[in-house]
């Protein structure tokens, strides 16, 4: 191959990284087993824990017949019991059919037993648009943070898909791991910020509660979370030709959550915009406004956000309307740049 | 069963029994201020259950807990605590329904029909440990009408977890009666998914006796799933305060009586077969009753949880 020739392109999609960190974990961890539906003989729908089975075995990867309340339910008993499962909810939208054990028993049972129970497990799930309409397409990261008790991790790079997914393997609480679809499906070197690691090596470990900055800006911080990271950096860079230096913050985990981070990146932004894939009311949108609001009070930035308040529509002319795209980014931010501080 | 062992049984029943009506109290004088499931009248379950449990083995019980966590041998005095919203087993967290011990691998839960999956990840661990411990769940005749226990069977028998499912059928989920809640039968639930099912008159210690160890010997030996379902009547509301209107009095009567009670049964074997005196057992059960009193006493001594404490323990390690 001559040196003119690039480098054999980088096949690695988001799922290969995920399935990376499994397969590097379950070797060193004996405890780990991993199971959902189709994660074994299939390797996940998305692929993420491609090869697992048969490297690991039938004993410790296997799917289960199509009954999450019996699955999820399984795993917090197997991690009350000394276990570490990793159990693959398919779409987190199916959440509706197992929630009570998520609410009631994985949430409550470190809290209710005083202590003496925990449960060291990672719920990872798949969340948001693909075209699927509104059963298939959702996020609910605010259903999962509204409850106490469960860690969410929304990872927005490839990078982090690894190095936020070896920081909830090695936590000893139940971590909530919202994967996001785009971000399995996508080539690493397609996307608009890949920190994928060299193939052959994992991302290192990234600690839970604590933002990042991806962009610097001084005219505007755009606040997001999970896949909307990718598309708000699209939409700071035209944003940046038209003149608009607009910052964007990764907050990485809703629980925990960067309070100090967020505070304190508000307090040196004039405007600030919160964008969300997951639904508006009641969201992750009112609460980082909350959470600027009531600690800086009248030195709180002008706040604007942005988030579907419908569920999502199945034809791509209706869908493009509610998911939050870069374009749509961009129209909130110079919105907001319209207003007057 | 030897008329010794009938007797050990029947001074368990009898300590479960004052041990229940100690914490009815308790809720009558307004030391416990939550909800409570007493489970007088079924003590023959728990009882028996005890005889079989071997270290190691795991119980997931209902909103209806105590008597299996004394079977599963949790520490009473903690446990009072706890039931006595004190700063106990569980540091006042937890409260009745929701009794945790992990070195005895027992834990309830108030969501009925959420023990069976819980139960079947503890038997997802024995599997894999290979030291022929199982896992009980607990579930009542209206848990057996909820999607996780029909899924937790389907996936137990698949996967060949060690899950013993205990089904305390005392009659009545709240106030419908078995027969308005469940079409077909309990034991067709686990037959569907070929399952082996005892069934057992809560009357005849034979019977129950049989069935609890014929299954627990089957999903040591085998690594499979199993059914028992024991017939019991409760003999108080479904809650303490429970005005109870739904029930037929003579219907009651008649499972309280000396005829039916099988506490009151096995008493009148025990006298009948010359096991001991009538004083002689009034002893036994004055010392078991003077026990579980100083447990209630040594419970109420211990002190109230620190008011501050309800904020931590959210997460460990933090």
């Amino acid at each position: 191959m001559s040196e003119q020739q690039p480098a054999a392109a980088d096949a690695r999609t988001g799922s290969h990284l995920v399935a990376e960190v499994l397969a590097h974990q379950m070797a060193l961890d004996d405890s780990m087993v991993v199971f959902g539906e189709d994660v074994a003989n299939l390797g996940g729908v998305f692929g993420a824990t491609r090869r697992l089975a048969r490297q690991f075995g039938d004993e410790r990867v296997f799917d289960t017949p199509i009954s999450e309340t019996a699955f999820i339910g399984m795993a917090v008993g197997a991690a009350q019991a000394g276990l570490r499962p990793v159990v693959e909810l398919m779409f987190v939208d199916f959440i509706g059919v197992c929630f009570d054990q998520v609410l009631n028993q994985m949430a409550k049972n470190h809290y209710m037993s005083g202590g003496g129970v925990r449960l060291p497990l990672v719920l990872r799930t798949a969340v948001g648009c693909i075209g699927s309409a509104a059963q298939h397409s959702q996020v609910l990261s605010a259903t999962f943070a509204h409850i106490p008790g469960l860690k969410v991790v929304f990872p927005g790079t490839p990078g982090d898909l690894q190095g936020l997914l070896r920081t909830a393997l090695d936590d000893a609480n139940p971590v909530v791991f919202l994967e996001h679809k785009q971000l399995l499906k996508s080539r690493v070197s397609s996307l608009p910020h890949d920190d994928a690691p060299a193939p052959r090596t994992l991302a290192e470990p990234v600690p839970f509660g604590q933002l990042r900055r991806l962009a610097p800006g001084d005219d505007l911080t755009i606040v997001t979370v999970g896949w909307m990271v990718q598309l708000a950096l699209q939409a700071a860079g035209q944003l940046a030709a038209e003149g608009i230096s607009a910052g964007v913050i990764d907050l990485r985990t809703l629980v925990p959550l960067d309070r100090t981070g967020l505070v304190d990146a508000a307090g040196r932004s004039s405007r600030l915009l919160v964008v969300d894939e997951d639904y508006r009311g009641f969201g992750f949108t009112a609460e980082v406004m909350a959470v600027i609001a009531e600690t800086l009070g009248r030195d709180a930035p002008l706040m604007a956000r942005l988030a579907p308040e419908v569920p999502v529509p199945a034809s791509l002319i209706l869908e493009e309307q509610v998911v939050p795209g870069a374009a749509a980014i961009v129209a909130a931010a110079r919105k907001l740049m319209d207003k007057e501080v | 069963m030897d008329p010794h062992q009938t007797l050990a049984v029947y001074e368990v029943m009898y300590g479960m029994r004052e041990f229940e009506s100690l914490v009815g109290e308790g809720v009558a004088s307004g030391a416990i201020h939550g909800e409570m499931h007493l489970g007088i009248g079924q003590e023959i379950v728990a009882a028996v259950l005890g005889r079989y449990l071997q270290p190691g083995d795991a119980v997931v019980s209902t909103h209806r807990p105590h008597l299996h966590g004394l079977a599963a041998g949790v520490d009473p005095v903690p446990m009072l605590a706890e039931i006595f919203e004190r700063d106990g087993l569980n540091h006042g967290k937890g409260g009745h329904m929701h009794l945790f011990d992990q070195a005895k691998s027992f834990m309830c839960t108030g969501i009925v029909g959420a023990s069976a999956p819980l139960a079947a990840g503890y038997a997802l661990r024995q599997r894999l440990d290979q030291r022929g411990n199982l896992s009980v769940a607990v579930a009542g005749d209206g848990a057996v009408n909820q999607g996780g226990v029909a899924e937790t069977m389907n996936l137990a028998v698949l996967r060949g977890l060690p899950v013993l499912f205990l089904v305390e059928d005392n009659g009545y989920g709240i106030s419908v009666s078995t027969q308005k809640s469940t079409a077909g039968s309990l034991r067709h639930r686990a037959e569907a998914v070929g399952m082996p099912v005892r069934e057992a008159n809560g009357t005849s210690l034979e019977e129950v006796d049989d069935a609890i160890r014929d299954s627990i010997g089957y999903v040591r030996a085998e690594v499979m799933p199993a059914t028992a379902v024991v017939r019991v009547y409760r003999f108080r509301g479904h809650y303490e305060g429970d005005a109870d209107l739904y029930r037929d009095a003579a219907e009651k009567n008649l499972a309280m009586s000396a005829v039916r009670d099988p506490l009151l049964i096995l008493r009148g074997r025990i006298l009948a077969d010359e096991t001991v005196t009538a004083s002689e057992l009034s002893q036994l059960e004055d010392s078991a009753r003077a026990r579980v009193t100083a447990w209630r006493d040594e419970a109420l001594a211990v002190g109230l949880p620190a008011p501050a404490s309800a904020f931590a323990g959210v997460f460990a390690d933090e």
